[in-house]
């Protein structure tokens, strides 16, 4: 019995230490995450959307999307976190928009798990570039091996078609979402 | 269809061995047998699902609501090396035959990293319950395929030639590298 | 104990003789997770070995109020509180390497090595030797993790810590950075340390025969 007393006394004791330290140091750590991911996306936000000098979120939206402000404090676009399945698994990306929806000012890809080497070219200037003031009416379309002709296509990667598609399926379904609010006047 | 996606994903495509280097030293100690093999992966499936279905009790229910998410390690790792505990004396009291074919097993899953990474993945992607569940289930099956696979491989390696520093863990590992390859294959499926 | 050995020997013997990764083939899953680049290692090697310094040092100082029967969930719970500690602190402090190291901070927690020096050092020895056994056992698996991450990504990026090591005109091989390369890195790296270990054996051997012939020849002819 004494044993029994002296195991549950002593896990016990160790058990309440642990958690006491631990919310302490969970008191310190805590906001300083929270400044961290909040600073992470704040970059993200103005990435896209190189002209904005103050954000927004869009309230009653049940993704993320903000309105990035110029200096003037003028709305002059958009800004919106989608996500959605790659070649491996999912890819979280930043989305600019100029104010009317129809063109993209430029994309950021936040987190994706996909191919080293191949699939992670969706990351690099050469692919992002391709986004920038590309036409969004009436969708983002792709073309493979061969050079964009409408100003609202882009080409995929050779050894990424997945992936490349995968981004432009992305955009497209983050496109109709915001494109919905935009018809509801919650915009 | 999503609950599908994730068990493919979980059990091929991004495998808990072959992908995410989860649950290592069982895949290369208890390989050498294709009937310990099994075993194992059924053992192993079992706590998954249970895992998962605790852990997410567990972190959604009690330690988001209030606010207590940094004792998420140490309460993840007790609760599973209790409830290895009590399915090991359920097994025991229930079917003896079972017992004996699980059993040994059993106390070697509470350190295998696959179920702590289980409920960590499952609560850093915030899963609803079913897909949890759906997720402990694929995750096991994948763990089971790839040691059963593996097994059968070490099985004909045992008639083979290898050089000899290159026994046993050596080319048991090199063996798993060719099979990360094959696997890669499934990528794309979701 | 029967003869106290050195103190620099409990630091030492962790990097080589007894080295966490290649001797005792423990901790293989970060081995294999996160060496796609030497940083990573670093990284993963020095939170492993804050955890297992301070939980080492700590059940050193505890061991004998612990009740034998609940000594691993003792253990177990304090490394975990450890590991939480390692895990906040990266994500306060290191947002991006922390993000790079995903769920593997928190499996510290499993990582057989801190378990295995806490039940088969620490429970036995003073807090210093614990200290100095932790600290070589961190530094081993650290060497193990910059030269695991220095091959793969050496020739699976052309980098090393960053900096482009290898000429323009190097292909680089995707594999090594995928999980394959992990397996066959390690699965070959542990192969030929096996055999240098072996021939170098060998060679000792033989050299202990011919010493041995030749004293024996020595005593015949003292004999003639």
């Amino acid at each position: 019995m004494k044993i029994v007393i002296h195991m549950i006394a002593t896990l016990t004791i160790i058990g309440v230490i642990a958690g006491g330290i631990l919310s302490e140091v969970n008191d310190w750590a805590s906001p300083l995450i929270e400044a961290n991911q909040k600073a992470e996306t704040e970059k993200a936000i103005f990435l896209v959307n190189p002209e904005g000098k103050s954000y927004e979120a869009v309230a009653n939206a049940d993704f993320e999307i903000y309105k990035v402000f110029d200096e003037n404090k003028n709305l002059s676009g958009y800004s919106l976190a989608y996500e959605g399945n790659g070649f491996q698994g999912k890819i979280r990306m930043m989305i600019g928009l100029k104010s009317d929806l129809n063109e993209i000012t430029s994309i950021e890809i936040l987190e994706q798990v996909e191919t080293p080497g191949l699939g992670t070219k969706v990351t690099e200037n050469p692919f992002k570039d391709q986004f920038k003031g590309l036409q969004t009416t009436p969708q983002v379309n792709w073309v493979k091996g061969k050079s964009p002709e409408q100003p609202n296509e882009i080409q995929t990667i050779t050894g990424a078609t997945i992936s490349s598609k995968s981004i432009v399926a992305i955009i497209n379904s983050g496109l109709e979402k915001a494109r919905k609010l935009q018809k509801e006047g919650k915009l | 269809m999503d609950l599908l996606i994730i068990f493919i994903s979980a059990t091929v495509v991004n495998n808990f061995v072959l992908s995410y280097f989860l649950g290592i030293c069982p895949f290369i100690g208890v390989s050498n047998k294709t009937s310990s093999a099994l075993s194992m992966g059924m053992a192993t499936t079992f706590v998954m699902v249970l895992t998962a279905i605790v852990s997410w009790l567990l972190y959604f229910l009690i330690l988001v609501p209030y606010g207590l998410e940094f004792l998420q390690i140490p309460s993840f790792i007790l609760v599973i090396a209790a409830l290895v505990q009590f399915v090991e004396m359920v097994i025991k009291k229930v079917s003896q035959p079972l017992y004996r074919a699980l059993g040994i097993f059993l106390p070697l899953i509470t350190t295998n990293c696959a179920i702590l990474g289980l409920a960590l993945l499952l609560s850093m992607r915030e899963y609803t319950f079913m897909q949890s569940v759906v997720f402990g289930f694929g995750a096991g099956a994948g763990f089971t395929l790839a040691l059963f696979i593996m097994s059968g491989i070490r099985e004909e390696l045992e008639l083979t030639d290898v050089p000899k520093p290159f026994r046993g863990a050596p080319i048991t590992l090199i063996t798993a590298g060719l099979l990360a390859l094959a696997f890669m294959g499934f990528a794309g499926m979701i | 104990m029967s003869k106290q050995k050195s103190m620099w020997y409990e630091f030492y013997k962790g990097i080589w003789e007894i080295n966490p990764t290649f001797k005792q083939i423990l901790g293989t899953c970060p081995t294999l997770a996160v060496t796609v680049s030497v940083m990573n290692g670093i990284a993963m090697a020095l939170a492993t070995t804050f955890v297992l310094v301070f939980s080492s040092l700590f059940i050193s100082m505890v061991r004998k109020l612990i009740p034998n029967q609940v000594r691993i969930a003792a253990y177990i719970v304090i490394i975990a509180a450890f590991v939480t500690v390692a895990d906040l602190v990266m994500k306060a402090k290191f947002p991006e390497l922390s993000k790079a190291l995903g769920p593997f901070v928190p499996l510290i927690v499993v990582n057989c090595i801190i378990l295995g020096r806490a039940e088969a050092f620490a429970s036995k020895n003073s807090p210093l030797r614990s200290f100095l056994d932790a600290l070589g056992n961190g530094a081993g698996f650290l060497l193990a993790l910059v030269v695991m991450g220095g091959i793969r990504e050496i020739i699976g990026s052309r980098t090393f810590l960053g900096y482009q090591v290898m000429p323009n005109g190097f292909e680089p091989w995707l594999i090594m950075i995928l999980p394959a390369g992990a397996f066959l890195t390690f699965g070959l790296l542990m192969g030929f340390s096996n055999a240098y270990l072996e021939r170098k054996k060998r060679i000792e051997q033989q050299q202990k025969i011919l010493q041995y012939r030749k004293s024996e020849n020595e005593l015949k002819e003292a004999e003639a």
